[in-house]
């Protein structure tokens, strides 16, 4: 029985940054990596399965990026997933998350899984659409938003809860193997022990190239996407006002506005 | 393994190549040691940028990162506390040639700036937000808020600068009194809940029928009797309240508000400790739950009442009763059965519980209970080593903070999955040297950080201290 977890390396902002001088993206020095905080979710998902089976479970995470990304994977292994591929060339740099989907999937296909997690979305980008793009090109099952999992290793089905609007659940029974992206709030994550930490510097992460994966330059990249950023700007501030003037002035204004809204 | 004297701990920190060791040994360092520690810091613009932001950077690194002369580094240094003075200068200086106002406006606003550095912008600044800012400064001595208030007087801002200073701790009695007269009724009751108001003020004040002014001088323990009488007969209940909060208000005024109808009065009175006993059983029925919550909470609240009050039908209630300093053994082991566990978990809390209380609360399985348990200084080592294994993080950081835990009963927590266990750790009195030393090679740059501060601390404070762990 294997996982496949495909996990994304995103990046946080400082309070005060600057966008790069090509205008497409902020500048790298502003930005601090971490693991998608979606995919922390969705690996700590596969280890309970894998801790809960009765047989031999497999957790594989596979990520799309350059060597930075290898932090995020180390975590990962330190977490306890067993093996860590990265998928890297400089030709992949723009890619959209329908080719980067393209690239997850050649992955899963070489290492067959039986599931496949990913996150709901990445905290960056927030396209929501690497997982979904996986299975359209697999031609696999798959749910999205999954808020709760029923699932043992072996099964031919698994149900799920999707979270819908306005708090309301929908349990989905589903054929596997399937791809699921998964929702915050589904577990809680582990913290990676420091024993796992030491032993995941160790353990080797599996660099793939385009050819291995039957792929070239020519599929991935800006080229290929089917879309591209124009430009990326800070939009002009809204009309908040600050309240300003003694704490019971302050107090006052607050009252008065409330007492506006209700129609007093 | 050691690390020996200052020179030693420097060499050891260039040694690692990292960033955030090279920033915890900084300030002991000198010559080229010092250069080479600052090559690691400023080794990449994005550490450099990231130790600027970080608000336990060491002075002396922002000193060294203001070297620097890189417009986001310098935004960054305005923004830290830690930041010195100087920097802080030299910053203005660069920032007002530059005519950055932003970059003022952060130095003026800024705990560690300089009254010379204040005391220009206040004289020289023409942007608003940063006189606005100047004006909130607590740093900023009267001096420099009265040279600002006599700049602004009669212009557009001054209104605005004035109810800043009305709230700001440095401004002088003689300065809220200029500004007194001249201010709308919201500055003047700042002025009055002021701690250097002019005693003259809260005189002249004291038969305004303003209901903020009274509000202010109900609380306010330099107004006279006759006024604190005069506010308990007020219509509104926050001046009541103010009277009924006052710790000068005598027994003879306050004893009307026991009955009073706004619950955020009788609230207040349930609070005073110099309550009698008929008092606080009368309070101890009241309909409002927060009432008898405060009641229960009171330190002079009888036995008899806190067990009446120990089967309220409120939890907050019985927590407060489970809370209280005075609440006896028997008490806490009857609370210690509470069918809520936020109820337990104020007696796993309670300085008073007997190790035989705690010892059965351990056996609880709920997470509050238990992270009380393992605070709780009378917690028996055996029950600690045990919740030092807890998949529950908030149990395991209790054991840390817990000030009865042992070298023995905390080394396992050296080996925590989170991070900020392991930085507790480092402050840790009860460990020793080797086991803090332990931590220097900690996957978290933070915790590493934590581990040669320390050390570095050590050195600082005792120089000729040649520290050997093994």
């Amino acid at each position: 029985m294997k996982i496949l977890v495909a996990v994304k390396q995103t990046a946080a902002l400082e309070e005060d940054f600057e966008i790069r001088d090509d205008g497409l993206d902020v500048d790298e020095d502003f930005m601090m990596y971490d693991l998608n905080e979606w995919d922390d979710f969705s690996l700590e998902e596969a280890m309970k399965i894998k801790e809960s089976s009765d047989t031999d479970v497999e957790v594989v995470v596979v990520s799309v990026g350059p060597d930075r990304v290898d932090e995020s994977l180390r975590k990962c292994l330190a977490k306890g997933a067993d093996r860590a591929i990265r998928v890297w060339d400089d030709a992949a740099e723009g890619s959209d998350a329908i080719v980067i989907g393209r690239i997850l999937t050649e992955v899963i296909k070489k290492e067959a899984p039986d599931m496949v997690f990913a996150g709901v979305q990445s905290s960056d980008q927030a396209y929501a659409s690497t997982g979904i793009s996986v299975a359209s090109y697999l031609n696999w099952p798959h749910a999205a938003v999954v808020a709760d999992l029923q699932y043992k290793p072996g099964d031919n089905k698994a149900v799920i809860r999707r979270e819908l609007e306005g708090g309301m659940l929908q349990e989905v029974e589903i054929n596997c193997p399937a791809v699921l992206t998964i929702q915050l709030g589904i577990n809680k994550p582990r913290y990676a022990s420091l024993r796992g930490i030491k032993q995941a510097a160790t353990k080797p992460i599996e660099e793939v190239s385009l050819a291995e994966i039957g792929l070239s330059a020519n599929d991935v990249g800006v080229g290929k996407s089917m879309s591209r950023v124009r430009r990326m700007y800070i939009p002009e501030k809204g009309r908040a006002t600050m309240i300003e003037g003694t704490i019971s002035e302050q107090a006052a204004k607050i009252i008065q506005i409330i007492n506006e809204f209700k129609g007093a | 393994m050691m690390f020996g004297s200052a020179d030693t701990l420097v060499q050891l920190a260039i040694k690692t190549r990292d960033p955030y060791i090279a920033a915890a040994v900084h300030e002991l360092a000198t010559g080229i040691a010092k250069l080479e520690l600052e090559a690691l810091i400023c080794g990449t613009r994005r550490t450099a940028l990231a130790i600027a932001r970080w608000e336990h950077t060491p002075a002396s690194v922002l000193t060294a990162l203001a070297g620097i002369h890189d417009d986001a580094i310098e935004l960054r240094l305005d923004k830290n506390p830690g930041t010195s003075s100087g920097v802080l200068s030299n910053l203005y200086e660069d920032a007002s040639k530059k005519g950055k106002s932003g970059l003022t406006k952060l130095i003026a606003q800024h705990l560690n700036s300089g009254t010379e550095v204040l005391k220009r912008i206040a004289l020289h600044s023409n942007d608003v937000e940063c006189l606005l800012a100047l004006s909130k400064n607590t740093s900023a001595n009267s001096k420099v808020l009265a040279a600002l208030s006599e700049r602004v007087s009669g212009s557009d801002i001054a209104v605005a600068i004035h109810k800043n200073i009305a709230q700001n701790i440095s401004a002088s009695a003689e300065l809220l009194a200029r500004i007194f007269d001249k201010s709308d009724v919201y500055t003047q009751t700042a002025i009055l809940g002021h701690e250097h108001c002019p005693a003259s003020l809260i005189a002249k004040s004291a038969a305004s029928e303003e209901v903020l002014m009274m509000r202010v001088l109900a609380r306010n323990r330099r107004v006279s009797k006759e006024s604190l009488q005069r506010y308990a007969d007020c219509d509104d209940a926050g001046v009541r309240a103010g009277v009924a909060s006052n710790a000068l208000t005598p027994v003879a005024i306050f004893r009307h508000l026991l009955r009073d109808k706004s619950e955020l009065v009788r609230r207040e009175v349930a609070s005073r400790i110099d309550l009698s006993e008929e008092h606080i059983e009368a309070l101890s029925s009241d309909a409002d739950p927060w009432v008898r919550q405060r009641i229960a909470r009171n330190p002079t609240t009888s036995l008899d009442v806190l067990y009446k009050l120990a089967v309220d039908e409120v939890a907050d209630v019985r927590r407060a009763v489970a809370r209280n300093t005075m609440s006896a053994v028997h008490l806490l082991n009857m609370l210690a059965e509470d069918k809520h566990a936020w109820v337990r978990s104020g007696v796993a809390y309670q300085a008073n519980a007997s190790q035989r209380i705690l010892i059965k609360l351990a056996d609880d399985k709920d997470v509050d209970v238990l992270s009380g348990v393992a605070n709780n200084p009378n917690t028996p080592q055996t029950i600690l080593k045990g919740l030092v294994r807890s998949t529950e993080a908030d149990v395991r950081r209790g054991v840390i903070l817990n000030k009865s835990a042992t070298r023995n009963t905390l080394l396992p927590l050296l080996e925590d999955p989170y991070y900020l266990h392991r930085m507790l750790l480092v402050q840790n009195p009860h460990l020793q040297a080797q086991d803090k030393w332990s931590l220097r090679d900690d996957p978290d740059s933070q915790v590493r950080f934590s581990v040669y501060r320390w050390a570095a601390n050590i050195c600082l404070k005792m120089p000729d201290t040649f520290l050997v762990t093994k």
